[in-house]
């Protein structure tokens, strides 16, 4: 069994609102895999679909194997989630709240006190262990969130836009709890907006309106999205005649910026040198573009009829 | 056992909850204190009428016996049951006496007589008491006769159970403990899965390994051990500050109390799984509050409703609860005695609770 999520056709309603529009998906085991989309593409119906939260208006849903939402009962077991908004007992405390979870999933009492420890320290929590969730910051109730969703050692994580209104620094320290965890054989499925924070996905799926309307690696995406590997070239002379696929030209003084396309930019490279002389171009210099991922979703939601 | 793990979470959050305790504590007080305020002290006298179609020696002598009551006055006399009746409507007495002709000749003769007592009863708290002390005055005048000639009795048309001693604050502790066996138990629980909804809670909860029967038991409980101090404080209070007697076992009257609790927080809890948010579910709250409080039967004797009232009397448990609570307390009736009722509020507790499962879904939609 090497996929941890098969969604197929799957299709949610709301009255005539399609939220969800014949999605179909796969994540594979052991993969860090971002559902990116602006704020009401339909990540979060997706989501809680796949959880079995809500009921899907058609299509089939199967995770770690079990079919949902038939054999949901099972399948929580090994699901860790964070829904979206922070959904823990705000009167109960840091501890108390990783309790409740982990009694609720019949860990022992030893084992469970250790477990709680572990994790918060892991998540550098252990100072607050005793204050209720409510009097909590909101980086602070992010990490409890990833706490509980953690409590049962799950193999497969779902974070419901985790770093949503995060600041910067624990964004960053988010990710490396994911890319921990995920060493340690942890599936992750991880929504978010954050188009910076989807380059540490292995697999990236965009949605737009209800539909996937791109799958694959952020270097897949990226060259997707431009037909290739995109160059940086500072150059004198007349461009208008070389052989490449231009994206966009730019005047400096009497230096011209292009931004061009290259099928393989391992092969085509090296090469690109010779090409410009043999057209009497001056070249000053040339690089690799990392284009963000803003702007790949940006093209291809563009491109969307 | 899920279900002991969600009631310690619960109980946690009620003590750091100041507004759950506020209302178990003082709602309990508020309304023992009201309704002792409102009704407790000194009666007034009621004006009542007599009509004697007798006229013979015992008439006159009962007629002396009601004289003597310090509730009553005798304001009018009438010559038919007619105008005993026009002196009501009149508005000039509350209740009219007649002694049919052939009352002192029962007696003499050993046999059952009658007493006819009209009563205005659009003032149900002023005719229990004009039938309590009537009941009080033959039973004097038995009294006295019986040392002449033993055996005789005297029947009463509406034979009220009143004794001449119950108080007002007892005539309304039935009511003041279904008011806060309802009110407090139902509102609070109200909130508690619908709570979870509006704060987001429930998303999480739901993604645990938990039934719905985890979820509803689980509250049950907690807010059944949290809101029995309701009943007791209740019970003490009426007892030892407001002293009223209950004639019945303490332990029979706590039964029947436990039993509208449960139903309270059956209720409750329905309309918990069926609000959307905690607003929605106080509103219900009192919604359902309301027509079993005016139908209690405490205010307007149930035989006096419309046939529609009667109806939703007839379907409110605070009904069941009063009738039978008053029985223990003032007849001094025992459990076994209010059966029939005792069956109706188990019965409405397990519907409650089994709707509550059956509608308490485990989704987000």
């Amino acid at each position: 069994m090497e996929y941890a999520i098969e969604i197929s056709g799957l299709t949610k309603k709301f009255g005539d609102f399609i939220a969800v529009d014949h999605l179909d998906l796969k994540v594979y085991k052991g993969e860090i895999f971002g559902l990116l989309g602006p704020n009401g593409a339909g990540k979060t119906t997706t989501i809680r679909m796949l959880c079995g939260l809500m009921a899907p208006t058609e299509g089939s849903i199967k995770i770690l194997g079990y079919n949902i939402p038939e054999q949901r009962n099972e399948a929580i077991r090994k699901i860790g989630y964070m829904a979206q908004r922070f959904s823990l007992y705000e009167d109960l405390t840091v501890y108390e709240n990783m309790e409740f979870y982990g009694k609720l999933y019949g860990l022992k009492e030893s084992l469970l006190r250790e477990r709680i420890l572990k994790l918060l320290d892991f998540l550098e929590l252990s100072e607050f262990k005793d204050r209720l969730a409510g009097k909590l910051s909101g980086g602070m109730k992010q990490r409890l969130a990833l706490g509980v969703a953690l409590i049962h050692n799950p193999s497969l994580l779902i974070l419901d836009e985790p770093t949503a209104g995060v600041d910067p620094s624990l964004r960053r320290a988010f990710w490396n709890y994911f890319r921990s965890l995920n060493k340690e054989g942890t599936t992750i499925l991880v929504t978010t907006h954050y188009m910076d924070e989807a380059e540490n996905c292995d697999r990236i799926g965009l949605m737009s309106k209800g539909k996937l309307i791109a799958i694959g690696s952020p270097r897949e995406l990226k060259r997707k999205a431009f037909g290739g590997d995109v160059i940086e070239l500072k150059i004198k002379g007349d461009i208008n005649s070389l052989p490449l696929k231009i994206l966009e030209t730019r005047k400096e003084n009497d230096i011209t910026i292009v931004r061009a396309v290259l099928n393989d930019i391992s092969k085509e490279l090296p090469n690109i040198f010779n090409l410009l002389d043999s057209y009497n171009i001056k070249l000053i210099s040339v690089e690799p573009i990392n284009i963000s991922l803003e702007e790949v979703f940006i093209k291809l939601l563009g491109e969307i009829p | 056992m899920s279900v002991f793990v969600v009631v310690i979470k619960e109980l946690k959050q009620f003590r750091r909850d100041p507004r759950s305790l506020i209302m178990i504590a003082m709602i309990p007080l508020i309304v023992m204190v009201l309704f002792g305020i409102g009704y407790g002290g000194e009666k007034g006298k009621v004006n009542i009428g007599i009509v004697n179609l007798d006229k013979e020696a015992l008439s006159w002598t009962l007629i002396d016996s009601i004289m003597k009551v310090k509730d009553l006055n005798i304001k009018a006399y009438g010559n038919s049951i007619e105008e005993g009746r026009k002196l009501i409507e009149d508005g000039k007495v509350s209740a009219v006496i007649v002694i049919p002709s052939g009352f002192t000749y029962g007696i003499i003769r050993n046999s059952s007589v009658q007493l006819l007592v009209i009563v205005d009863e659009s003032i149900p708290t002023m005719s229990s008491m004009i039938k309590s002390s009537i009941l009080y005055v033959t039973y004097k005048f038995q009294e006295e006769l019986s040392l002449k000639a033993q055996g005789n009795f005297i029947e009463i048309i509406y034979n009220s159970v009143y004794g001449p001693t119950v108080t007002n604050i007892e005539a309304f502790t039935p009511l003041v403990m279904g008011i806060v066996l309802q009110l407090v138990p139902t509102t609070l629980i109200s909130i508690a899965i619908c709570r979870e909804k509006e704060k987001g809670t429930f998303e999480q909860l739901i993604m645990s390994p938990i039934s719905k029967f985890d979820i509803i038991f689980g509250k049950f409980i907690a807010f059944f051990i949290a809101t029995i101090a309701n009943m007791l404080i209740t019970l003490l209070v009426a007892i030892y500050v407001f002293n009223v007697s209950i004639k019945g076992s303490i332990i029979d009257a706590m039964l029947i109390s436990t039993l509208f609790l449960i139903g309270s927080l059956g209720l409750g809890m329905l309309i918990s799984v069926l609000s959307r948010n905690q607003l929605q579910a106080n509103q219900a709250a009192i919604f359902v509050f309301i027509p079993a409080l005016l139908f209690s039967g405490t205010f307007v004797p149930i035989d006096m409703l419309s046939y529609f009232a009667k109806i939703i009397a007839n379907l409110t448990p605070m009904y069941y609860f009063t009738s039978a609570f008053r029985d223990i307390m003032i007849r001094g009736a025992s459990i076994w005695d209010v059966s029939w009722q005792t069956l109706v509020l188990t019965i409405y507790v397990i519907l409650m609770l089994a709707i509550a499962l059956k509608t308490l879904k485990l989704r987000v939609d």
